[in-house]
């Protein structure tokens, strides 16, 4: 019976060491990362639309049909040059390998 | 009894739990955030505001045009290949689909004490975070004459989108086949360091068809082609030979609206039938008159992280009234970028995180050699955070080989993207 009284009390004490440090700051972490990952993405939006759904008909090559494996493969096409192209190969070296998965991850078709 | 210990506490712990996170979001949705201007950087902030606080966040908008009209491919109004109608978008959807309040104003001061923004309707609005994004404001006074020969209607300048555009390309069409066309540059830098270039290129290609023994001269303060050069330079001897000629070191330090005569530091004075002079210019009156404008009282020093003033806290500043990194030009694409960095960073800190430590900037820009073909420049800008500032990734953007028709296909698809990621 003691054990199960004092098991609360832990549990409180948990939830406002929790609370007041590391999980809080871990839940406002993993917000905070995907707001980091949504900018990086919207830097790709100027061209190739908002949340990368680009206008149709616009003139600008759509890429919102494909996954997020085959959107990592063309960047990293255009970024080792495999892939020739006119803008994407010389913006596709700017980005870390990395960062270039996070993209794929945001705008690849779910 | 154990068990509603139990439940007691946990739900005191819990309440703890929403007592120490809840007040960090209620500020995000409490907040009065004012964006000041409508263009490429602020409309694109004050949409992604919306956007990355999953529409909590208060947004207004404060832009005294009913409708934006873009800057980038207005060159192609002034050659008369284009319309301004066909660049001009509406800002319904910020407050129809975003649910951002629009306030069809001019702002005529801020006060950064109180916090509050004067209108001038007269009304005053109150902020807790304002983004200043006023655009360029051009230095008349910097060319002796210029603000009379404006007034006068002789000389336009038509760097920003609008009446100025049309008129001019009247003035072009109203010349003699024979005249000359100037166009001067000031020093860099200013906005939209390849523009005065493709203008260049526009009338000659205007003139080729329609008046072709005239002239394009380009009187460039710059010791050589700011942006491009090589590109346009080539253009010039194949696509415009015996037409365009380039003069670099140019000053114009004075105009004589009489008898359209243009005066230089050094040289001699150049007569020319079409004046379109360009002024030194300056972060967007807004700004300067607010006291933002910490770099030489022309240009307003950032923190480059959320693109807050280092002159005033919780003013932030966007697009061509900053003061840019190296290699990094002033551009419509440059201040979209912008607009997304700080609009992150501001919904970032009115929920009570961090602002991203590694923020990412990109450029584009396109420039019409012909009513058809097209010139790219491109860049990556990483945040480095020893030298808190945004360095070009070695090794990456670049130019175009060559002119060519897919990339004018590419530009006007930019320029539809850029307009629906901005405004739709």
């Amino acid at each position: 019976m003691r054990a199960k009284y004092l098991k609360p009390a832990i549990l409180v004490s948990i939830y406002i060491g929790i609370s007041l440090s590391s999980g809080n700051a871990l839940a406002q972490n993993a917000d905070a990362s995907q707001l980091y990952k949504r900018g990086l993405a919207a830097t790709c939006a100027n061209c190739h639309g908002t949340n990368g759904k680009g206008v149709v008909d616009g003139g600008m090559p759509l890429i919102n049909y494909l996954t997020s494996e085959q959107m990592l493969a063309q960047l990293k096409a255009f970024k080792s040059g495999a892939r020739e192209g006119t803008i994407m190969p010389q913006l596709a070296k700017g980005y870390s390998d990395e960062q270039l998965e996070i993209i794929a991850n945001q705008l690849g078709k779910k | 009894m154990d068990r509603r210990h139990f439940i007691g506490n946990s739900a005191a712990a819990l309440g703890l739990l929403a007592g120490f996170s809840g007040p960090a979001r209620a500020n995000l949705q409490k907040a009065e955030i004012l964006v000041i201007g409508g263009g490429y950087g602020g409309a694109t902030a004050a949409k992604y505001l919306r956007l990355f606080s999953d529409n909590t966040a208060r947004v207004t908008l404060i832009e005294p045009n009913a409708s934006f009209v873009s800057c980038p491919l207005s060159n192609l109004v002034v050659g008369g290949s284009r319309t301004l109608a066909e660049l001009t978008s509406s800002y319904d959807s910020l407050s129809k689909r975003h649910g951002i309040k629009m306030i069809q104003d001019s702002v005529t001061s801020i006060d950064p004490d109180k916090k509050t923004v004067k209108l001038a309707s007269g009304k005053t609005l109150r902020y807790d975070k304002a983004i200043v994004s006023p655009g360029v404001a051009l230095m008349m006074n910097s060319i002796e004459g210029l603000a009379q020969a404006n007034k006068a209607g002789v000389t336009l300048q038509a760097w920003k989108a609008g009446p100025e555009t049309v008129a001019l390309h009247k003035q072009l069409a109203a010349m003699r086949d024979g005249g000359t066309f100037a166009i001067s540059i000031p020093e860099a830098p200013y906005r939209c360091p390849p523009g005065p270039y493709e203008r260049a290129c526009q009338v000659a290609n205007y003139l080729k068809q329609n008046k072709p023994k005239s002239k394009v001269l380009i009187l460039d303060a710059n010791q050589d082609v700011t942006s491009k050069g090589a590109l346009f330079k080539k253009v010039w001897a194949e696509q415009y030979p015996g037409m365009v000629e380039y003069l670099p070191k140019y000053n114009v330090t004075a105009v004589d609206a009489k008898t359209k005569t243009i005066k230089f530091e050094v040289q001699d004075d150049i007569k020319a039938d079409v004046l379109n002079l360009l002024p030194a210019m300056s972060a967007g009156e807004i700004a300067v008159k607010t006291g933002l404008a910490n770099s030489n009282g022309r240009w307003v020093n950032v923190n480059y992280l959320n693109f807050e003033s280092t002159a005033q806290k919780d003013i932030h500043v966007l697009g061509d009234s900053i003061q840019v990194a190296p290699a990094m030009p002033k551009s419509g694409h440059m201040a979209n970028q912008h607009a997304k960095v700080a609009a992150a960073a501001i919904v970032a800190e009115l929920s009570g995180w961090e602002v991203n430590p590694a923020p990412v900037l990109t450029n584009t820009c396109y420039s019409f050699v012909n009513n058809k073909e097209v010139i790219h420049v491109a860049s990556v800008h990483q945040y480095n955070a020893a030298e808190k500032t945004f360095k070009a990734v070695p090794g990456s953007g670049g130019l175009s080989p060559a002119p060519s028709t897919l990339e004018g296909i590419y530009a006007w698809g930019w320029a539809h993207n850029i307009w629906a990621d901005s405004l739709g």
